[in-house]
């Protein structure tokens, strides 16, 4: 199992944010979690790359186990993981290239291994000719595959999306989406945080909802007004 | 492990690049508050210089009185030379005092003839101490016990002098030691206040390498380097501003530069209140990993 929430809770001042969360995730999965706002979306993902650990429960990921990890075993675990935000988060004094090759610079891949990954990603993902754009000057669609090319460019065995079309208009939605379609048919589980399920096809993914902190049965959720 | 460093680097490179003005500005006022310090440990040095040297210089010169015989003289100065903390004695016959003080003040030579020939000056004893007797108390001891003894006159030594420059050399030397850290401590905020704005001016940076991964060293090295190379260039900058001081002032107050060993010190404390800083700064900037 690549992931597993064990009767998981997070409180925020007594605020709940998880509530109870049991949950798997296994090898090459699509999961689709989705819920209102303030749901606990993006505290479920803060609490698979362990920038949050909970407060009762235990979170598994990639084999390291949120009660026993530690400092320096942080940036291993998240070696395995890429993460995309709703905003892109590129570094905007850094080109493309740079932009993507970050996570190779900083783990300490030859300059020459990293000149060959990135260049093929780009060309993969038809943004090579983009390499030498800074951020600002590209589009919100292709900053956010940027984005996703920093993300992967890794191999990484996890990918999580908190919200990757949020800032984006349908069309371009529709673009991002199936990239994360083929990137989980490659092989890498993907795990997609979305105010609106049905941008994904059913039958291609297991789908979650989330409401104030708590899985719910979707059969019983009266949620879908919120969406 | 070599790219990895490199990289980190490069990234503190990068820091510096979008605000080389301000760094330049930093440094600048690193180096005028470190001037300040610089001159003190000059003029302590100095102090200390001459102090060592009236040290050297320091001796008791024992005035006999005139009707003592020479066997007298000569026996007076070998009990003296067997006293403890005394490494040699010199007997100075009026003779020869007349002489040395022809030569020393020729211009009131004629003060000796006017005088007359039944004048003449007083036989001594010159004591010259060992080192370790070199100090006013030393001196002082000695100087009432050799004055206690048959056919000594008068006795004089640096007394009135020397405790002062001590206790000058003294202050000085614990003004020097507080203005170093009180130095060491507002270079220190200095760098732990650039160094947090650094690290909130980079905050998505800072965000982004330690979710793809990067050892918490590599992004904490950046800023490490912008603290250690702001104490370090500030202090060599303030060495040399004081140089140029120092030469311009040379020809009407004559001194020394500091010796080798001082100027390293006046850049380690430089470049380790900047490491310090740079730590601070971090510590209140950098989030911790689990919130
Ligand atoms: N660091 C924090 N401190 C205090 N409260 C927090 C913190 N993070 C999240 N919360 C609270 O926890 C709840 C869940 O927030 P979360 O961001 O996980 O929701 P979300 O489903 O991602 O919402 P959105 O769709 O708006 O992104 C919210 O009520 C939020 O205010
Ligand atoms: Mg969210």
């Amino acid at each position: 199992m690549l992931i597993t929430f064990r009767n998981v809770s997070r409180y925020y001042n007594d605020w709940p944010a998880l509530e109870n969360i049991n949950l798997q995730v296994e090898q090459g999965e699509f999961l689709v979690v989705s819920g209102p706002s303030g749901a606990g979306k993006t505290s479920l993902f803060r609490h698979i790359w362990m920038g949050d650990l909970p407060s009762k429960g235990l979170v598994e990921v990639a084999g390291y186990s949120s009660d026993r990890i530690r400092k320096n075993d942080l940036p291993f675990l998240r070696r395995k993981l890429g993460i995309v935000f709703q905003d892109f988060r590129l570094l905007p004094e850094r080109t493309v290239f740079d932009n993507v090759a970050l996570p190779l610079q900083v783990t300490g891949t030859s300059t020459k291994a990293i000149r060959r990954r990135v260049f093929s990603l780009l060309a993969e993902m038809e943004l090579n000719h983009r390499r030498s754009s800074y951020p600002h000057e590209l589009s919100g669609g292709d900053q956010q595959r940027v984005a996703i090319a920093r993300a992967m460019v890794s191999h990484p065995v996890i990918l999580l999306a908190d919200e990757p079309t949020g800032n984006l208009d349908p069309e371009v939605s529709r673009i991002v989406i199936d990239l994360l379609i083929d990137i989980n048919r490659s092989g890498t589980a993907v795990i997609l945080a979305t105010h609106d399920p049905r941008q994904v096809p059913a039958g291609t993914a297991k789908f979650i909802y989330l409401d104030r902190g708590h899985l719910v049965n979707p059969n019983f959720w009266d949620g879908y007004r919120q969406l | 492990m070599i790219h990895l460093l490199k990289n980190a680097i490069n990234e503190g490179l990068l820091n510096i690049r979008g605000k080389l003005g301000s760094f330049l500005i930093t440094i600048l006022m690193v180096s005028l508050s470190f001037m300040v310090f610089d001159i003190f440990l000059i003029i302590s040095w100095n102090l200390g210089t001459v102090l060592k040297n009236e040290q050297e210089n320091v001796g008791i010169e024992v005035f006999l009185s005139d009707n003592i015989t020479e066997i007298e003289s000569v026996n007076l100065a070998d009990i003296i030379s067997g006293m403890e903390g005394v490494r040699s004695v010199y007997f100075v016959s009026p003779e020869e005092a007349e002489a040395v003080f022809r030569a020393d003040l020729p211009e009131q030579a004629d003060l000796l003839t006017l005088l007359g020939p039944q004048f003449h000056l007083p036989p001594s004893i010159q004591i010259s101490l060992q080192p370790d007797y070199r100090t006013s108390e030393k001196v002082g001891g000695l100087a009432r016990s050799v004055s206690g003894m048959d056919g000594v006159e008068d006795i004089v030594y640096g007394k009135e002098y020397l405790p002062g420059l001590t206790r000058a050399v003294d202050i000085l030397e614990k003004l020097v030691v507080l203005a170093g850290l009180v130095l060491a401590l507002s270079l220190s905020l200095v760098v732990a206040n650039t160094v947090r704005l650094a690290v909130t001016r980079r905050a998505l940076a800072v965000q982004i390498m330690s979710i793809v991964g990067a050892p918490g060293w590599f992004v904490r090295v950046p800023f490490l380097g912008e603290g250690l190379l702001t104490g370090t260039a500030g202090s060599a900058g303030s060495l040399l501003l004081t140089v140029a001081v120092s030469w311009m002032l040379s020809p009407s107050v004559p001194h020394e530069f500091l010796p080798g060993k001082w100027i390293m010190l006046v850049l380690i404390l430089g470049a380790s209140s900047g490491a310090a800083g740079s730590w601070i700064g971090m510590k209140s900037g950098i989030p911790k990993p689990r919130s």
